[in-house]
C-alpha cells in the first residue's frame, strides 16, 4: 500500500495560483477526499498527483519515492476521470486492457485479469461490446475496471458520480467504496459535492482558492469545523454573532451574549468583548411552543416564517430579529411538533452543539 | 518536463514553418517586392502602381474581377441559402438526392463547369446548332454573363452546404421563443433565425468570393478575353513579347490584398458573431400546402438539375463521335482512343502527383493540426495563420512567386515535378489541417490523459488513441484535398513544363486547339477520379461527416 505525501504544492495559472502551498498526507489504504467548490483546486491537485500537470513549487512522493520528475506513463496510478474517457474506438475489453498490453504481458494473462476485474466491477458478459452501446453507469464501470487491471498503486478519481443520475450514483459510489476496501488501494478521490464526501470517505480535506482549510474524518468536519467556510460547505449551518462576555478555559465553555440579547455558553476561545460568530446545525436546534425561554442558556425566540413538512423532517424558517433568520429541523416530528406559519416559539441547543467559528480563516 | 524542448514535436513545429516560409512566404513576399520594381531591379515606389491605376488596359480588370466576384458572391449566396431553407425545412420530396446533387455538383474543377456550358451553348454548341436548324439562336454565352452563370452554378453549393449544417444545428426553440414573443414567421426567420447562421452564412460567401476571385480557367475558356486579375496576371507574365514580371507581380499583389482583406473581415465578423448553440431539437419542417410544396420543389429540382448539367454534358460529350469542335449525334470511343494515345503521360503525372500532394498533406496536417489543438503556443497561432493564408492567396500568385524564387541555381526547381508538387502540398494543406483541427477539439484531452496513465507514452498514445479517432476527419481532409487537386489548373498551366504536363493543363490546351472530343474524354476521367474519394468518404463516414469542413 502506498502513502502519499504531498509538501509545498503551489501552481499557478498565469497570475492567479490555483494550488496555493497545499500540504497533505495520505495514509496507505485510505479513501482520502479533496473537497470544495470549483476552482478551488482541488482537480489541479489531483492532475499534478497524477503527473498530468507539472507544479511550479513542491514535492510529490509515494512512499519514499520522490515522483516530481517521474513521467505519468511511468508512475503506475490508475485515473477515473469526470467525464469517463472511455476510448470509444475499442471494445469494453479492449479498454479494460489496454493498460495491460502496454506492459507487454502475456496474452493469455491478459485475458485472464480482464475477465476477473470485469467480474469484479459486473461487467461479465459486456466485454464485445463497444462503449456507445453501453449506458453511463456502465460505462464508469468500465473506467473503474480499466483503471484497477494495472494493479496501481494509487487510485486517482476526479468527479467520477457527476454525470450519473442520483440513483445510480449511489450504486456506483458503494462499488467504489466496496473495491477500495477489499482491494486496499490507497485512493485520492475528488468531488465538490459534501454529502459524497461525508458519505465515501475516509479522511476529507476541504479546500478553497487553492488551499486546505481542514483535514479530518467526516464527522470532525461536520461537528467541529475549524472555520467559517467548512462550516458553511459542508451541511447547513446556522451563523449567529455576539461578543465574549466571560472567557472560558482552553476548549472550556465561553460566556457570549449574542446580538439578539441572550446569553449563551459555547465551545469557544476569545478575550472578553471579541466579537464571535457561533454556528448551529439546524438539526441541533430543539423547539417548544411559547414565546418564553424554557432553559436560562442557549436559546432564542422567534416567528415561524415558512414550514416545509417531508414526512421524516419537518424544517422551519424562524425570525429571531430583523436581520437574524435561523432554520430548525425537527426529525421524526410528531403532532405536537407542527407548527404554523405565524407561531411564536422557544429554540435552544445544547452547548456541545454550539461552536465557536473564528473569524479570520473562513471568507466574510 | 520543461527541459525537453527539442522532442518530435519541436521537430514538427520547426519542418512546419520550413515548409510554409519556403514554399507560401517567400514566395508570396519576393511576389510583393517585385511590384516594386522597375528596370534592372531598381526600387521604385509606386511606378507599377501608378501604371496599373492609369491605363484602362490594367485597371479594368481590378473592376471586372470585383463586379464578378460580388455579383457571383450574391447569386451563389441567395442560390444556396434558399435552396438550404427549402431542403430543411420544407417536405420536399427526395431530400437525400437533393443533398447529393449540390454536392457532386462540387466535382469538377470550375474551367471544366465553363467548357461544359460552350460544349452546350457555345458558337458551335450542341443547343446552338440544334436551334439553328430552325433558324432560332440565343444570346451569346461568351464574356461577363457565361462567367457568372459558371460561377454561381459551380459555387452555390458551398453556401448551400454551410448555411444546411447551420440551420440542422439551430434549435426548434429559438424560433418558437420569437413567434411566441409576437414575431410573424417571416419576422422570427430574419431576426432570430438568420443571425445564428449568419456565421456560416459569411463564411459561404467568403469562399464563394475568395475562389471565383481566384479562378483562372474560367475567364480564359468563356469570358472571350475579358480581363480578370489571374488572366491579365499570367498574360502579363508568360508573354510571347517577354514577361513583364514586374507587372504581374502587381496584379498578384492586389489579388493578394483583395483576399486577404475579404478573409480577415470574414473572421472578424464571424468571431464577433459567434454564437454557441445548444440543439436538442432540430428545427421542425413545416407544414405548406400542396401548391407551395410543387413551387418549391420545381425551385429546388431546377436548381440541383442546372447545377448537374456539367458533369452530364462533360461524361456525355466524350462519347460523342467528334470533329474540331463539332459534336454528332452517336455513340464513340474515339476520343477515348485519342487521349490514351496522346497524352498517356499527363493522366499518369496527374494521378502521381495528385497522390504525392495528398499524402504529403495529410501526413503534415495531422501532426501540425495536433500541435494546433494540443499545443497552443504563439508559435503554433503564427503557423495556424500562415497555413490559413494558403487558402485565400489564388494559385497564380503562387505559380509565380515559385517560379521567381526556384528558377535559378542553388534550388533551380522550375521545369521540374518537383515544383508542381510544391504548390499543390502547400495550396491544400489547409484541407487536413481544418478538419484535423476541427475534429481534434471534439475529442475529449482526458482521454488521451487516460492512456498516459496507463502506461503508454504520449506518442504511443497519439498513435494508437488519437490517430484512431481523428480517422473521419482524416479521410474527410484527404479526400477535399484530393478533389481540388486533381483538377487544379490556374498554378499547374504556370508551372508545368515539358513532360509534366497534367490533366488539366491538357483539358486546356484541348479546348484552345478546338478539340473538344478528348478535351470532354480527359475532363470525364477527372470527375471519375475526383468522385471515387469522395463516394468512398461517404460510405465510410455517412452524409453528415463526409465534407465536415
Amino acid at each position: 500500500m502506498t502513502r502519499v505525501r504531498v509538501e509545498g504544492i503551489v501552481k499557478r495559472f498565469g497570475d492567479t495560483p490555483a494550488v496555493d502551498g497545499v500540504t497533505l498526507d495520505v495514509e496507505p489504504g485510505q479513501l482520502f477526499t479533496l473537497v470544495g467548490p470549483s476552482g478551488c483546486g482541488k482537480t489541479t491537485l489531483l492532475r499534478i498527483i497524477a503527473g498530468l500537470l507539472e507544479q511550479d513549487a513542491g514535492t510529490v512522493r509515494f512512499n519514499e519515492d520522490r515522483m516530481d520528475d517521474v513521467p505519468p506513463y511511468l508512475r503506475n496510478i490508475g485515473v477515473v476521470f469526470q467525464n469517463y474517457a472511455i476510448f470509444p474506438h475499442l471494445t469494453v475489453g479492449e479498454n479494460i486492457a489496454y493498460g495491460l498490453k502496454a506492459r507487454r504481458l502475456p496474452a493469455d494473462r491478459i485475458a485472464a485479469k480482464v475477465a476477473q476485474v470485469a467480474t469484479l466491477v459486473q461487467l461479465e458478459g459486456l466485454v464485445e461490446r463497444m462503449p456507445a452501446q453501453l449506458s453511463g453507469g456502465q460505462q464508469q464501470r468500465v473506467v473503474l475496471a480499466r483503471a484497477l487491471t494495472i494493479e496501481p498503486r494509487l487510485l486517482l478519481m476526479d468527479e467520477p458520480l457527476s454525470n450519473l443520475d442520483a440513483k445510480l450514483r449511489i450504486q456506483i459510489r458503494s462499488l467504489i467504496r466496496t473495491l477500495q476496501r477489499e482491494l486496499r488501494i490507497t485512493t485520492i478521490y475528488v468531488t465538490h459535492d459534501q454529502e459524497e464526501a461525508l458519505a465515501i470517505s475516509d479522511t476529507i480535506a476541504a479546500m478553497d482558492h487553492g488551499r486546505v482549510l481542514q483535514v479530518g474524518k467526516p464527522w470532525e468536519l461536520y461537528l467541529r469545523p475549524e472555520n467559517r467556510f467548512v462550516a458553511d460547505f459542508i451541511g447547513t449551518m446556522n451563523v449567529l454573532t455576539g461578543r465574549v462576555e466571560a472567557p472560558g478555559q482552553e476548549r472550556e465553555e465561553s460566556v457570549v451574549l449574542t446580538d439578539f440579547g441572550e446569553r449563551w455558553r459555547v465551545r469557544a476561545a476569545g478575550a472578553r468583548g471579541q466579537p464571535i460568530s457561533l454556528g448551529v446545525r439546524p438539526e441541533a436546534l430543539q423547539l417548544a411552543p411559547g414565546g418564553n425561554a424554557a432553559e436560562a442558556w442557549n436559546s432564542l425566540q422567534g416567528t415561524v416564517t415558512e414550514v416545509v413538512y417531508l414526512g421524516a423532517v419537518v424544517r422551519y424558517q424562524v425570525r429571531v430579529t430583523e436581520n437574524v433568520d435561523v432554520t430548525a429541523e425537527i426529525h421524526n416530528p410528531d403532532f405536537s411538533a407542527i407548527h404554523a406559519v405565524g407561531d411564536r416559539l422557544t429554540l435552544w441547543v445544547a452547548a456541545s452543539r454550539a461552536i465557536g467559528l473564528p473569524g479570520e480563516t473562513g471568507r466574510a | 518536463m520543461a527541459e525537453r524542448r527539442r522532442d518530435f514535436w519541436w521537430s514538427i513545429t520547426v519542418l512546419a514553418f520550413l515548409a510554409v516560409l519556403a514554399f507560401l512566404v517567400y514566395p508570396l513576399a519576393t511576389v510583393l517586392v517585385t511590384s516594386f520594381t522597375g528596370e534592372g531591379n531598381r526600387f521604385v515606389l509606386a511606378d507599377n502602381y501608378h501604371r496599373f491605376f492609369t491605363h484602362r488596359y490594367y485597371y479594368s480588370s481590378i473592376i471586372n474581377s470585383l463586379y464578378l466576384s460580388g455579383l457571383a458572391t450574391l447569386g451563389a449566396v441567395l442560390v444556396g441559402t434558399s435552396l438550404a431553407f427549402a431542403v430543411v425545412r420544407y417536405p420536399l420530396p427526395g431530400k437525400t438526392f437533393l443533398r447529393t446533387a449540390a454536392n457532386l455538383a462540387l466535382l469538377s474543377p470550375p474551367f471544366i463547369g465553363a467548357y461544359s456550358w460552350v460544349v452546350l451553348f457555345g458558337r458551335m454548341g450542341l443547343v446552338n446548332r440544334l436551334l439553328g436548324t430552325f433558324g432560332w439562336s440565343l444570346p451569346t454565352i461568351y464574356g461577363w454573363r457565361g462567367i457568372l452563370l459558371v460561377f454561381v452554378v459551380q459555387y452555390f453549393p458551398f453556401v448551400f452546404l454551410l448555411v444546411s449544417a447551420a440551420l440542422r444545428s439551430v434549435d426548434q426553440s429559438i424560433e418558437d421563443a420569437a413567434l411566441s414573443l409576437g414575431s410573424p414567421p417571416r419576422r422570427a426567420v430574419r431576426t432570430a433565425i438568420l443571425p445564428v447562421i449568419a456565421p456560416s452564412l459569411t463564411a459561404g460567401a467568403l469562399l464563394v468570393f475568395m475562389a471565383t476571385m481566384a479562378d483562372f480557367g474560367t475567364p480564359m475558356i468563356i469570358g472571350e478575353g475579358l480581363r480578370t486579375l489571374p488572366t491579365l496576371m499570367y498574360g502579363e507574365f508568360i508573354n510571347e513579347l517577354g514577361g513583364n514580371p514586374a507587372m504581374a507581380s502587381t496584379l498578384g499583389s492586389l489579388l493578394i490584398l483583395v483576399n486577404t482583406t475579404a478573409l480577415m473581415a470574414q473572421r472578424y465578423y464571424a468571431f464577433r458573431k459567434a454564437y454557441n448553440v445548444v440543439c436538442i431539437q432540430p428545427l421542425k419542417v413545416r407544414r405548406i400546402s400542396a401548391a407551395n410544396r410543387a413551387v418549391l420543389s420545381v425551385f429546388a429540382y431546377g436548381v440541383v438539375g442546372v447545377a448537374l448539367i456539367p458533369s452530364t454534358t462533360i461524361i456525355i460529350s466524350a462519347f460523342m463521335p467528334t470533329r474540331g469542335p463539332v459534336m454528332y449525334a452517336g455513340f464513340s470511343l474515339q476520343s477515348y482512343q485519342s487521349i490514351f494515345h496522346l497524352v498517356p503521360r499527363a493522366i499518369a503525372n496527374t494521378f502521381m502527383l495528385t497522390a504525392l500532394a495528398v499524402l504529403l498533406d495529410v501526413l503534415l496536417g495531422v501532426l501540425v493540426a495536433y500541435l494546433l489543438a494540443r499545443r497552443r503556443s504563439h508559435a503554433h497561432a503564427l503557423l495556424d495563420v500562415l497555413i490559413m493564408l494558403a487558402y485565400a492567396i489564388p494559385g497564380t500568385v503562387v505559380g509565380v512567386g515559385l517560379i521567381v524564387v526556384y528558377n535559378r541555381p542553388p534550388i533551380l526547381l522550375t521545369g521540374t515535378w518537383i515544383i508542381l508538387l510544391v504548390s499543390y502540398f502547400i495550396r491544400h494543406l489547409p484541407y487536413p489541417v481544418r478538419s484535423c483541427t476541427a475534429m481534434l477539439q471534439q475529442i475529449d484531452v482526458r482521454v488521451e490523459e487516460a492512456s498516459v496513465s496507463l502506461g503508454v507514452p504520449p506518442f504511443r498514445t497519439f498513435l494508437k488513441v488519437t490517430i484512431p479517432l481523428m480517422f473521419p476527419a482524416i479521410l474527410s481532409g484527404a479526400a477535399l484535398s484530393w478533389m481540388t487537386t486533381i483538377g487544379e489548373l490556374s498554378s499547374s498551366i504556370l508551372l508545368y513544363s515539358g513532360p509534366w504536363a497534367t490533366m488539366s493543363v491538357a483539358i486546356f490546351t484541348e479546348v484552345f486547339s478546338n478539340h473538344f472530343g478528348t478535351a470532354s474524354a480527359l475532363a470525364s476521367i477527372l470527375i471519375a477520379a475526383a468522385f471515387v474519394p469522395l463516394f468512398l468518404t461517404y460510405r465510410v463516414l455517412g452524409e453528415r461527416s463526409a465534407l465536415g469542413m
